[in-house]
């Protein structure tokens, strides 16, 4: 074969495409560990000398902005996913093993919740969350979380189930058994990958969400890392280097949780799609 | 297994107890594993949809009282509205560039990136970060980035380009600004999936084309492209619906300007009016509109897409 000759081709053409997609990247990175007023001077210089000014300003403010919304969104991501988890498993195992008509008009109007815009929903929601209480609450955004997310929960879980041999299951009924400990002593412990998928994928897209937490949570209530960084940048427009830095902080949660998670993360993504 | 077991030994006993026996489990099972899901899901989004339904009808203004129902008004008056047609035609190209643009350079990059070695590892999470990040904080990053005084457009002085392009702030631009910038975020996950359908092409297939004379093009378009049918599927119907939903970058780049509506989607207008403006009942008739169009479109997508993977 040729291409013994020009094997440098590919490594230099994706060297090249993905360092102009860095680009983005690149100027946040930079511009976090910049002194403020050489942001907007030499955006694109790399920070010499670096500083830590503008995380520790982020991290010591006095409205405590970063602490109060890493608090909220950690409380309502972990809280929203947990529940997620175990309704989605358990609700996917019933209409996985049930073979009855009704339940397969139930996955189709479970499916159908994955392409559901939320603005459709989030007028009425308001209404319902504020006549019971809810409105500016994190129990709100959590339940509102768990009724959006739980058909992307069952579609993981359902497809991973049918995987899994009903024998192994009418052996345990057998053996006295009742469905609760058959479910989560046996199939659950299965489900592994399927779990792993829900929990990373749920988590950051609830970790990242803007729009459900700006509207559920309100203007005056509790903010989560992302509509604090939506708020602060209005207010501290000329304050570039915190800006960055608050962005810098918000994601770092989410991106060491991927870079940890990297393999189970793409296997989640490809599988959990190419098996429904 | 051959011992008798309680359920067993009853089953011998009469009739009528074999049959009323699963019955109660049957509705125990639902109670326990399918109604904590499912009374979720309703109360919070099929309940929703049928009060935006009903909302539609009226002119629901929750702090202008009394409501009325006016009928199919609503939806009558949608479609000699300026606002909302615009923001159909902005929602129509914003779609439209991001199912063809991220698929398009994602299956290029995905071949390029189809090979083992750290250095392609590396690339493919350079490519992939975008895609778990905040839709906020990339939208803050491209703004930044995209300002008639930012990074870019100092760039483009120092090479000599006296009036760099408005990225953001020219009518014209802005809408193709803001379509760039989601084909960014998502541009990692088309070429995580095509990746993945690029490990299922069995390399004897395409040795044996090679063999029998087929040069690089041939082998693409005979062997692996057909076998990536389901990816395309995948990736054209998840941009097609982040697409129908672009909210985020559009409220904070952009907030639908510059001028009137130029880069609002139907998505961004219906809480403008509805949660901004509190025009609930026509904004729910949006939101319906919006919903069918969403339905009808991506059910045909799919249906097209599905009998292509059949036919193969």
């Amino acid at each position: 074969m040729t291409t013994d000759k020009r094997s440098w081709v590919r490594p230099v053409v994706a060297i090249a495409v993905s360092a102009v997609f860095f680009i983005p990247l690149y100027y946040v990175l930079v511009n976090v560990f910049k002194r403020g007023d050489l942001i907007s001077t030499e955006p694109s210089a790399l920070p010499l000398p670096p500083t830590l000014k503008n995380i520790s300003a982020v991290l010591t403010r006095p409205d405590g902005l970063y602490w109060v919304s890493l608090t909220n969104s950690i409380v309502v991501t972990l809280l929203s996913i947990l529940v997620l988890t175990v309704l989605s498993a358990m609700l996917g195992h019933y209409l996985a093993r049930s073979q009855k008509r009704w339940t397969k008009a139930l996955t189709m109007v479970l499916l159908a919740g994955l392409m559901i815009p939320p603005q459709v929903i989030l007028i009425p929601i308001t209404d319902v969350l504020r006549a019971t209480h809810l409105m500016a609450t994190l129990q709100g955004l959590v339940l509102f979380n768990v009724g959006y997310y739980v058909p992307f929960g069952v579609f993981v879980f359902s497809g991973f189930i049918r995987g899994v041999p009903v024998e192994l299951e009418e052996a345990a009924l057998l053996d006295g058994a009742n469905r609760m400990q058959v479910f989560w002593r046996i199939v659950f412990p299965l489900l592994k990958p399927a779990t792993a998928s829900v929990l990373i994928f749920l988590g950051v897209w609830i970790w990242n969400d803007f729009i459900d937490p700006l509207i559920i949570l309100g203007p005056s209530q509790g903010t989560t890392v992302t509509t604090g960084i939506y708020r602060s940048i209005g207010q501290y427009q000329a304050d570039l280097g915190s800006v960055f830095a608050l962005m810098f902080l918000a994601t770092l949660p989410v991106l060491i949780f991927y870079l940890a998670l990297q393999k189970q993360f793409v296997k989640g993504l490809t599988g959990g799609a190419t098996k429904g | 297994m051959t011992a008798p077991t309680p359920e067993r030994a009853e089953e011998g006993k009469s009739p009528t107890r074999r049959r009323r026996k699963p019955i109660l489990p049957r509705v125990w099972h639902f109670a326990s594993f399918g109604a904590p899901g499912v009374l979720i899901y309703l109360c919070f989004v099929m309940a929703p949809i049928l009060i935006s339904f009903g909302y539609s009808l009226t002119n629901y203004n929750p702090f202008n009282p009394p409501t009325k129902f006016v009928g199919l008004e609503n939806y009558k008056n949608l479609f000699s509205d300026e606002t909302f047609l615009t923001a159909l035609w902005v929602t129509t190209v914003l779609t439209l560039i991001v199912v063809i643009v991220p698929n398009v350079l994602g299956l290029g990059i995905a071949l390029l990136l189809d090979k083992k070695g750290w250095l392609y590892n590396a690339l493919r999470t350079v490519f992939f970060t975008p895609v778990i990040l905040s839709s906020v904080v990339v939208s803050i990053i491209w703004q930044k980035l995209l300002d008639d005084q930012g990074p870019i457009n100092q760039v483009l002085r120092a090479l000599g380009v006296d009036h760099p392009p408005g990225w953001l702030s020219d009518p014209d631009i802005a809408l193709y600004s803001v379509a760039s910038i989601v084909c960014w975020q998502m541009l990692g996950f088309c070429v995580v999936v095509y990746l993945a359908g690029l490990q299922g092409v069995p390399t004897e297939l395409l040795e044996a084309a090679e063999i029998d004379g087929a040069g690089p093009w041939r082998r693409f378009r005979a062997v692996t492209w057909p076998l990536l049918a389901p990816s395309l599927t995948i990736n054209t119907v998840v941009m097609l619906i982040s697409a129908f939903k672009t909210y985020d970058y559009v409220k904070v780049i952009t907030n639908g300007g510059p001028g009137s509506g130029t880069t609002a989607t139907i998505a961004f207008n219906v809480l403008a009016t509805g949660l901004d403006a509190n025009h609930a009942g026509y904004a729910s008739a949006m939101a319906v509109v919006m919903l069918v169009i969403v339905a009808v479109v991506t059910t045909i997508v799919l249906q097209f897409l599905r009998r292509r993977e059949v036919d193969l």
